[in-house]
């Protein structure tokens, strides 16, 4: 497999203090790359800094070929980033929203159309599309974002807690999407603190915490090693061997 | 260029909200009301005053001095009876002053001793019109005297105009401006130029307090919102995204000053006719002073402004950054009001080239101060204090769009905040 996504050595620091120690991993093309830990492991720092949020403060981060700090422009041109907390323009309609961002991405009206029609459908929110952002549920605003998140069908789709804050339909039909959509040859690097949904949808899981891949591997290769029934308690038997 | 214009758009489309244009449409019925209040006021204080007089003399030179008076504007309503009846009789009525010519008021006139007339004002309320009742008294004893001492001079001096003894001293008055010098009033020069110009500076404080207050707003409500992050993300440079922020509260500010002065102008202009005709008698006298404004000059005027609208905007776009949500924003508006208030008050009150070399650089150190003086330098010749005004806030924009674009262009973008409590600022 082709990795599209390769990160070496990639540390963060916030002041004086150490958000990421040097963590390094590989996204394969048409594959799902979960980071799984605990909140402040470093999951989301390290997401923000391949969505071109933040800087790194050492190591290298590739993405089809193209470097990080040199090319951030490239990165953003293939990459659709989902932060855990976000909104959408509350005076919007959701399909005006679609329509903003997809423009950022289209070349031509074909293009855009496409774009626009892939979002609706993604967030299957019919009719409701047509109502102003601001009336809508946590959940709806969250299935619009994961429209526009994946709409462009980009190379690599960053999603931060993609679930987060959703009930347990709305967390399911979120999940069976991603995972039809990598079905059509789009990377995912996703992470969560719910390593039971990570379980489900990741070809390959990191174990991160205080800055550092513990383990990495396929959930069941993780199993096996640490003769768990999930990831949870692969989790915990990581940590505790590692401490 | 494509994705800079459709983020302009929706950077617009985000401004010009229902809020926006409720509490534009609110301020100009408001100010049409407080128009058609203040000239109906203007207008009763401008009209002939109606005056009650009781003549108590009833003699040829009491006549004569009612006659006088009307001459003089004033509409009289003449009364008849005791004092004290017609004193309380008209407190029923609208009628705002009462002049008593006492009895034997001819007797002493002839005697050339003094007499004492009599006037009751009444007061029923605080208003322009009211508070002209001292005006009105004034110009009514200036015509009774006026009356008075030309039936005594006549008497006296029948073949002398009695103007002439009254004000044997003639005025030629001259105003120089720089090297020019014409014939003509300073005070009526002073005013017209003051007429013409005491809108600017609140048209300029508007346009600067809007425009930072937008940009500020904007920015603080996209980290609000959480949507700043997603953008953030979006194929397009950070400057951009910086510059199309700055640009539509620039043009939207610009366009909620025009309004908020159209509905100010509505609401505080007064009857022109008057001011015109004066300004057009003063004309060649103003263009012999170099005292007129040419296109060059409001081009010139134009760059001023728009430099400072553009410090105004850089300095906005890094606090907005520093928000991290609509309340703090408005905070964070605070200093940028004061800043703007020291030139607009100095402009009204003061004069800067009066003023100790200390002050001064402080006054001109705030960006905003150059155009608030742009006007009065170019008219009267202080051009090197202009063009250095120019320079400064050209140099100081350069400095603050680097910086903002340095810190849009980096994590300080998502991570600097403003900490109230610690009182500094966290990178």
């Amino acid at each position: 497999m082709t990795p599209v996504l390769e990160v070496e050595s990639l540390k963060k620091n916030y002041g004086q203090l150490p958000a990421l120690k040097g963590i390094s991993f590989k996204v394969d093309q048409g594959e799902i790359f979960g980071l799984i830990g605990p909140n402040g492991a470093g999951k989301t720092t390290t997401l923000r800094i391949i969505a071109t949020l933040l800087t790194p403060s050492d190591g290298r981060v590739s993405f089809l070929g193209f470097d990080l700090k040199k090319d951030p422009e490239k990165f953003r041109e293939k990459i659709s980033y989902l932060p855990e907390e976000a909104g959408a323009y509350r005076n919007m309609k959701g399909l005006d929203y679609l329509e903003f961002m997809a423009r950022f991405y289209a070349n031509n009206g074909v293009e855009l159309k496409e774009y626009i029609s892939r979002g609706e459908q993604i967030s299957d929110l019919g009719a409701r599309l047509k109502d102003k952002v601001g009336t809508y549920s946590k959940g709806m605003t969250r299935k619009l974002l994961l429209g526009r998140a994946l709409m462009t069908k980009p190379a690599l789709a960053i999603l931060d807690e993609p679930t987060s804050g959703l009930d347990v339909i709305n967390s399911l039909e979120v999940r069976e999407t991603i995972k039809s959509f990598v079905k059509q040859g789009i990377s995912v690097l996703l992470s969560s603190h719910n390593m039971l949904e990570v379980e489900f949808l990741s070809d390959r899981v990191a174990l991160i915490d205080q800055g550092q891949i513990l383990d990495a591997g396929s959930p069941q290769e993780l199993k096996e090693k640490y003769q768990a029934p999930n990831l949870e308690i692969v989790f915990k038997s990581c940590v505790r061997s590692n401490s | 260029m494509k994705n800079f214009g459709h983020l302009l758009i929706k950077e617009i489309k985000e401004l010009i909200n229902k809020q926006l244009i409720i509490s534009l449409v609110l301020m100009l019925l408001i100010f049409s009301f407080i128009g058609n209040v203040t000239k109906k006021e203007m207008k009763k204080a401008i009209a002939r005053q109606k005056i009650a007089v009781l003549d108590l003399d009833q003699s040829e030179l009491s006549k004569d001095l009612i006659g006088a008076l009307n001459m003089a504007n004033f509409i009289i309503e003449e009364q008849a009876g005791e004092k004290e009846d017609v004193i309380k009789k008209l407190q029923m009525t609208d009628l705002g002053l009462l002049v008593v010519i006492p009895s034997g008021f001819s007797q002493e006139v002839s005697n050339f001793k003094p007499v004492e007339v009599e006037t009751y004002s009444y007061l029923r309320g605080i208003s322009i019109s009211g508070s002209r009742t001292s005006e009105v008294v004034k110009a009514l004893l200036n015509t009774t005297n006026d009356f008075l001492s030309n039936q005594y001079l006549k008497k006296r001096l029948p073949d002398i105009n009695p103007a002439e003894i009254k004000s044997p001293i003639k005025n030629r008055e001259f105003i120089l401006v720089k090297e020019r010098m014409a014939q003509g009033s300073s005070a009526a020069v002073i005013g017209t130029l003051y007429a013409q110009s005491y809108l600017l500076p609140i048209i300029l404080m508007m346009i600067i307090m809007y425009s930072s207050q937008m940009v500020i707003t904007a920015i603080a409500m996209e980290k609000q919102n959480k949507t700043l992050e997603t953008l953030l993300t979006v194929p397009i440079s950070r400057q951009a995204i910086a510059m199309a922020k700055m640009l539509a509260a620039g043009l939207v500010g610009l366009l909620s000053a025009a309004i908020y002065l159209y509905g100010f102008k509505m609401a505080f202009s007064f009857p022109t006719e008057e001011l015109s005709s004066v300004t057009g008698g003063l004309a060649p006298i103003l263009k012999q002073l170099g005292l007129t404004i040419d296109t060059q000059d409001y081009a010139l005027f134009g760059l001023s402004l728009f430099l400072a609208i553009l410090c105004a905007l850089s300095i906005a776009t890094i606090l907005g950054v520093l928000a991290e949500d609509y309340r703090t924003a408005q905070s964070l508006n605070i200093p940028l009001v004061f800043l703007v208030l020291v030139p607009y008050f100095i402009s009204l009150f003061a004069d800067i080239n009066t003023m100790s070399l200390p002050a001064k650089i402080l006054v001109l150190a705030i960006p905003f101060s150059h155009p608030f003086f742009a006007m009065q330098n170019m008219m009267f010749g202080h051009m090197q204090m202009f063009w250095l005004g120019l320079v400064y806030n050209f140099v100081f924009v350069a400095v603050m769009l680097i910086w903002t674009a340095r810190i849009f262009a980096t994590d300080r973008v998502l991570t600097m905040k403003l900490k109230w409590r610690r009182k500094k600022i966290v990178l």
